[in-house]
């Protein structure tokens, strides 16, 4: 074994250097006096320490897999470059690599690996939840499992589709070889990767029992463990940002001949939508998370009621960011549904233009919404009507995607692959999602249901049932190209029946027992529930092994029993499926000029095409 | 294989992209760095008056809570007077005087470390802490966030003066010396056409982001200092 190449820039020197920066932070972090810290001696807690002993172990962490390289050589005067690492064989998948698609595969994996942990959570939830009264975990345990498994989901599924898919084929779409700012694509990635280890860490510091909210004053008064969210949120805020603003300018700038926006793919639109949201709304978290890092460090008082600050500035500042946020996790999955309807029902994308209206239109409203879920928090009763009316306004958008779906649909020849029936899933659950949600937005009905299990059922059905749908339909549809091998369709159906089944056997009954007055976030509760939460325990784990039931078919088809698929087996327009799969480290032997629409079905091409006709190579060089 | 790409293609064919992909990327990035900024500090102002209005307890601002206009206002100064002078130091650039540009380039780093010396100077001389009411901690973050976007500032400003004056004696057009691609240990050769044209489009797009948080520092001036 060649030793001297686990002293380079990897993953082996990026933990050393991640573990002796944190103790380096937290050392320093002890060195600090002074009037308004002096409380650390009374507390024996020391924010400071640990905040510092994040910071100092992620520069420390980044620095190990290589990313302060280029900073130091440009601080000498290096000129700018591109490229590090795309080709250093499998260890360009444990180190920084600028290779969008490598990016796209440690992102599937990254977040992949977290999501379980996050399901891990819900499970232990649900099954704390199978007695009314007896407890398995203390009610502080038990708020840092809801917490962690809300934050994890939450602040992981932000990239759940732009982190593997946007980033492995938005470039490819677009007639590109890179994203904008490859480095900064890469840092994305691993960002997220700290924020999620960082989060884990919460348990070894008491926890934190605001769930995924952080509501103030809870997020004041907390113990050490407050501090490890407040860390993830705003790394995984700084991904988002850096995310968002790296799509655009790759959209923006890349594009190859011939892609106008009018011919822009469906997917890349949602990525666009999303994006937006991303770059502004995740830099009002970060700020907000600072502002909870100061009151809780040097004593300021932004939310502290009795230093002159209010709660209430909290909500507000953390809704501004939190529904775009909802928006930033539904969009994607629609771009997914638009994308794959159209492969699967041989037909062009009906309303391409309504679609992408529907999809800005989100985009837009998705700013004007967030004081609805203060509506029971005591704001003006004047502002009532105008955030139940824009609230209740963004459904006209998002039916415009449903329409678009459902006109797609209409008279296709339809092939019920996996793929599709995660698509047609998505087009079930969030259509509940989104009745549910107008209970939650009419001020009248959201004083009954608000803080309930209706109103966590309701956002299961948009983000589990939209997102995490989408997601699996993007695994199915898209990892063939990715790795160049098929995922077993006989197992993905038996997942996608278990859990289409599990998840409405979950949360359909769940809009139920809240409706009756379950609150959420309460370790027991009254004894009429018990039924009803009981089928909800069961369902849950039903809901878990169908999950296993993904791992394991995805681990046998990828590693175990592979069959290679070839460059097209959906018989698909979009260009992504007219190159080898997986897709070579260059993408394009030449720089492809675009000739026509993104969706020419039913031109006469018959299902088992392969050729697009929109799209004939010519120029060797993007276009000036 | 398929008609757009082959596997056996020669990684190569990468290589050397031409500088103008680069240089749209870079004046794309600027303004969409800009506007993220802008809601970052959005965050501030609307603190700002949200607890201004308020006031739940009658301590916004404590007579003794009174920052020096001087130092605040120096401050500011130095970062606009930055931000102009970078404006005319991409003329200088256009003009293809170079040194002229450089010249200016090294007054503006001095300028913004003066601002962001200022800055500490001011907090450790005030007569208020944290603890002393909403406007003290608003002031605070603000003003130490907006120092910290400032001394990122100042890294973009140095990186582009840096390579500007490594290759002070490179002519125009000529290849830069092999090794001296940066980042990537592995490649010896840039994989831009030309590396140091884009110190043009990094002046510009660093110029602009200038402009922009000087804006910044305006609007932060005169909401904690005058308002």
């Amino acid at each position: 074994m060649n030793f001297r190449r686990l002293l380079g820039y990897n993953l082996l020197t990026a933990f050393v250097l991640g573990i002796v920066g944190f103790y380096v932070g937290w050392w320093l972090g002890h060195q600090f006096s002074g009037p308004s810290i002096a409380y650390f001696a009374d507390t024996g807690q020391n924010d400071i320490a640990l905040f510092l002993a994040y910071l100092v172990g992620l520069i420390g962490f980044l620095s190990g897999l290589g990313f302060a390289s280029y900073p130091i050589q440009r601080l000498l005067g290096k000129p700018p470059s591109l490229r590090e690492k795309e080709t250093a064989g499998t260890g360009r998948y444990f180190t920084l690599c600028t290779d969008h698609k490598v990016v796209g595969m440690q992102y599937l994996i990254g977040i992949g690996a977290f999501i379980f942990v996050g399901g891990l959570n819900a499970m232990l939830i649900r099954f704390e939840l199978l007695s009314p009264t007896k407890q398995t975990f203390n009610a502080n345990n038990y708020l840092t499992i809801v917490g962690l498994h809300g934050t994890m989901m939450m602040g992981m599924m932000t990239s759940g589709i732009l982190g593997p898919f946007a980033n492995y084929f938005l470039p490819i779409m677009i007639g590109a070889r890179r994203m904008a700012f490859p480095r900064i694509e890469a840092l994305t990635f691993w960002l997220l990767m700290v924020a999620g280890v960082i989060l884990m860490t919460t348990v070894g510091y008491g926890g934190f029992p605001t769930g995924w909210t952080g509501y103030a004053p809870l997020n004041d008064q907390a113990n050490m463990g407050m501090d490890s969210y407040i860390v993830f949120f705003a790394l995984v805020g700084l991904s988002m940002s850096l995310l968002g603003l790296n799509m655009i300018a790759t959209v923006v700038t890349m594009r190859a001949p011939g892609m106008a926006w009018g011919r822009l793919p469906i997917f890349v639109w949602s990525v666009i939508a999303t994006s937006v949201l991303m770059l502004l709304a995740a830099p009002v978290l970060i700020s907000t998370l600072l502002m909870v890092a100061l009151d809780r460090t040097a004593q300021t008082g932004f939310f502290n009621a009795q230093a002159g600050g209010s709660p209430y500035l909290y909500q507000n500042l953390f809704w501004i960011f939190g529904h775009p946020e909802v928006y930033i996790l539904a969009l994607p999955g629609m771009g997914i549904l638009l994308e794959i309807l159209p492969v699967f029902a041989r037909k062009p994308l009906w309303g391409y233009r309504l679609a992408v209206t529907g999809m800005l239109g989100i985009s837009l409203l998705s700013w004007l919404v967030w004081q609805h879920h203060l509506f029971v928090s005591g704001i003006n009763a004047d502002l009532r009507p105008f955030y139940m009316l824009s609230t209740e306004l963004i459904s006209l958008p998002t039916g415009f995607i449903f329409i678009c779906a459902l006109g797609t649909l209409w008279q296709g020849r339809i092939r019920f692959t996996v793929p599709m029936l995660f698509a047609l899933a998505w087009l079930f659950n969030f259509l509940i999602g989104g009745l549910s949600g107008v209970f939650l937005s009419d001020v009248p009905s959201d004083v009954t249901t608000h803080g309930s299990f209706f109103s966590m059922a309701h956002f299961h059905y948009t983000i589990m049932g939209g997102l995490l749908f989408s997601f699996f339909a993007a695994i199915y549809f898209w990892v063939p190209k990715m790795t160049g091998y098929a995922i077993n369709e006989r197992f993905g159906k038996i997942h996608f029946w278990t859990m289409f089944i599990a998840f409405n056997s979950t949360f359909g009954p769940l809009l139920v027992i809240g409706f009756l007055g379950m609150p959420r976030r309460a370790v027991t509760y009254a004894g009429y529930l018990h039924g009803g939460n009981t089928w909800v325990s069961i369902s849950a784990f039903f809901l878990g092994g169908s999950m296993l039931v993904f791992v394991g078919n995805f681990v046998w088809s990828q590693v175990f029993a592979r069959v290679p698929v070839g460059a097209n087996p959906w018989a698909s327009k979009s260009i992504e499926w007219q190159l080898p799969s997986p897709v070579p480290v260059h993408n394009f032997d030449r720089i492809p000029t675009f000739g026509a629409d993104p969706y020419p079905y039913g031109d006469g091409d018959g299902a088992g095409d392969s050729t697009a006709p929109r799209v004939v190579t010519a120029p060797a060089r993007p276009r000036p | 294989m398929t008609e757009l790409a082959d596997h056996s293609t020669d990684y190569g064919v990468v290589a050397a992209e031409p500088p103008e992909v680069m240089a749209r990327n870079l004046r794309i990035g600027a303004h969409l760095w800009a506007s993220a900024s802008a809601f970052f500090f959005a965050a501030f102002l609307f603190a700002y008056f949200y607890l201004r209005a308020l006031d739940s307890t009658a301590v916004w601002r404590p007579k003794h809570v009174d920052p020096s206009l001087t130092l605040g206002t120096l401050a500011a100064v130095s970062l606009v007077a930055a931000a102009v002078l970078l404006r005319f130091a991409v003329a200088d650039h256009r003009a293809d005087r170079l040194n002229a540009w450089r010249f200016k380039g090294a007054i503006v780093l001095a300028l913004l470390l003066a601002g962001v010396v200022l800055q500490i100077v001011e907090w450790s001389t005030q007569s208020f802490g944290p603890t002393d009411g909403p406007y003290a901690s608003v002031y605070l973050g603000w003003t130490g966030l907006l120092s910290l976007f400032v001394v990122g500032l100042l890294y973009w400003v140095e990186t582009t003066l840096a390579t500007s004056f490594r290759y002070r004696n490179t002519r125009r057009g000529a290849p830069v010396p092999a090794g001296h691609a940066s980042g990537d240990g592995d490649r010896s050769d840039p994989d831009i056409e030309n590396p140091l044209s884009l110190i043009r489009s990094e002046l510009e797009a660093v110029s602009f982001y200038a402009t922009f948080l000087s804006g910044i520092g305006i609007v932060t001036w005169f909401v904690l200092y005058v308002l």
